[in-house]
């Protein structure tokens, strides 16, 4: 009973050692580090593109208060 | 892998990566949903537990006696754990489980398959914790801090958390070929430890105990990396995909994000042995952990200098979205939180705070001001595109953003003090344990139970906010393109 306690504990330990290990290569070999530019733009796409706030308030007419900015920046030069 | 990938892409209808996106949330609908309104239901469960405990510290018998009825067995024992277990089991989890649902499945960039699998967890998670909590009231609790659920309650929490890891290792293999997402990582990481590291902690408790100071090793091995391995990469996931996404802008620096999950994978897991300093222990078990204690300033600098930097040219945009405040006020939360986490490890430091009210300042930092206000976040950002409708009332996120912030952050300053205080009379042989109980440090707990109230508050009115999304009564016009 205790051996095959010690076996399933150190045997899990191994295999979620080595699981980790072996992502980490994984990752390096299957190109997941070689472009990182494009990698970070992954999650954008052409109906929600870079530039383009996702979420406001309810209600809120975000167009308008960014249109707002913008004059009150452009007035300020 | 990649073969794999590449020969079952998805098979779907979507003409367009809008239409793809609409039909992600759709199928995201009732797993994700099911998740959240159970969080939300354990949310309000465990802040009447929090704030009773809270208030049984400077008035034990409040709730003892009620209409003549003898409440004597809810003593701050049982409200404890039962607080404890409710907010990081029935909500942070759940919370965390439904946003991780939503997450891979839009990072997968496929549908979700197997809904009824995902339901079935579901299902399962919230009996599990459903019993566990009336186990830990009724006295069953197992008295193990993180682990107080009754092995009759852990089963369900592990079937039904199981499945969920299932299906994300089905969900990653089928997904669209090409770059895996830096959330993804943590997301994937989070579903693999945390079955591994639950199973491990209740297979060496409850079915095969070891005894004496192994079992603080082990206690603090699961404790600390629950939070580590577990709610952390949940919480950075969420920050990773909602800072960029939210501005429309990349995270500033690819490569530190890469860091960051390595490093944390390496370092995190080390960290348990910190909370046993001065315990009988072997010195070097305790030293290992400290040192890898400090070592997370690593992956947390880099990430703190990532999101800093993305939101750098962008800060105007907190004043518009709701997701973003929230988001933000946690990232900010997990770069103190771990740093005070890292010089709390420190001896010296530690002599005075342990045992003390600023650990459980510290606690409260972590878990909520970083992770449930992320979750808060998430929450804002994808309930909208799962019911159809917009958020009802602007009013009712401003009054749960602020009385949530000035809550927590006037909660962590009165325990940090209060907890300072008391470490120091502590350490002074001359000060009895009565002057410590009802002297100072007292006012500082009731002035907790008083920050507790506000964020009570809050959570009141994100409940009925949700309550109204549930019903469908939420916006049907503007709002942003959900299509």
């Amino acid at each position: 009973m205790m051996t095959a306690f010690y076996i399933i504990l150190i045997g899990s330990m191994t295999i979620f050692g080595g699981s980790a290990i072996y992502a980490l290569f994984w990752a390096a070999k299957s190109g997941q580090f070689s472009d990182m530019k494009q990698g970070a733009e992954v999650i954008f796409g052409k109906d929600e593109p870079v530039g383009e706030i996702t979420d406001h308030f309810p209600g809120m007419d975000l167009e308008a208060k960014l249109e707002k900015r913008k004059l009150k920046k452009m007035r300020k030069f | 892998m990649a073969e794999v990938a590449q020969l079952e892409t998805p098979n779907t209808k979507a003409q367009s990566e809008a239409e793809l996106r609409v039909l992600i949330d759709k199928s995201c609908r009732s797993p994700v949903m099911l998740f959240f309104s159970g969080a939300i239901f354990w949310l309000l469960v465990g802040t009447f537990f929090g704030f009773a405990a809270s208030w049984k510290l400077h008035d034990p018998n409040f709730l003892i006696s009620l209409f003549g009825v003898d409440f004597g067995f809810l003593n701050f024992g049982r409200f404890r754990p039962a607080h404890l277990n409710a907010v990081a089991y029935g909500w942070s989890s759940s919370a965390a489980l439904g946003v991780a649902i939503w997450l891979m499945a839009r990072l997968c960039h496929i549908p979700l398959r197997n809904g009824a699998l995902v339901v079935t967890a579901g299902i399962i998670w919230n009996i599990g914790i459903f019993i566990g909590l009336i186990g830990i009231l009724s006295g069953d609790s197992t008295s193990i801090e993180w682990l107080e659920f009754p092995p009759y309650a852990t089963m369900f929490l592990f079937v039904g958390y199981a499945l969920v890891s299932i299906w994300a290792v089905d969900m990653f293999l089928r997904r669209r070929p090409g770059h895996v997402y830096v959330s993804l990582w943590y997301i994937m990481a989070a579903l693999f430890w945390f079955p591994w590291l639950y199973a491990t902690a209740n297979l060496v408790f409850l079915l095969k105990p070891v005894s004496g100071s192994v079992q603080g090793i082990i206690n603090w091995w699961y404790g600390h990396n629950a939070l580590g391995l577990w709610f952390t990469p949940i919480g950075l996931a969420t920050a990773y995909y909602m800072i960029p996404k939210v501005i429309g802008r990349p995270v500033h620096s690819y490569y530190l994000s890469a860091i960051g999950f390595w490093s944390l994978a390496l370092f995190y897991s080390w960290n348990g042995g910190h909370h046993l300093i001065g315990g009988p222990l072997p010195a070097w078990v305790i030293t290992c952990s400290i040192v890898a204690s400090i070592m997370m300033v690593i992956p947390v600098v880099t990430t703190a200098i990532n999101h800093h930097m993305t939101m750098k040219g962008n800060f105007h945009v907190l004043a518009y979205s709701p997701t973003l405040r929230f988001i933000v006020f946690g990232a900010m939360a997990y770069t103190l939180a771990s740093l005070q986490g890292c010089t709390m490890a420190i001896r010296q430091l530690n002599e005075i705070t342990h045992f003390t009210d600023y650990t459980i300042g510290h606690a409260h930092l972590g878990l909520y001001a970083f992770f449930t206000m992320m979750m808060f976040g998430a929450i804002y950002y994808i309930t909208p595109r799962l019911v159809d409708c917009e958020w009802r009332s602007s009013l009712l996120i401003k009054i749960h953003f602020w009385a949530c912030s000035y809550g927590i952050m006037g909660m962590v300053l009165v325990l940090t003090v209060g907890g300072i205080t008391q470490g120091m009379m502590l350490a002074d042989p001359a000060v009895t344990f009565e002057q410590i109980v009802d002297g100072p440090p007292k006012y500082y707990r009731i002035a907790r139970t008083i920050t507790g109230a506000l964020i009570a508050v809050g959570h009141i009115a994100f409940a009925i906010h949700f309550g109204l999304m549930m019903a469908r009564l939420g916006r049907k016009e503007g709002g942003p393109a959900y299509l």
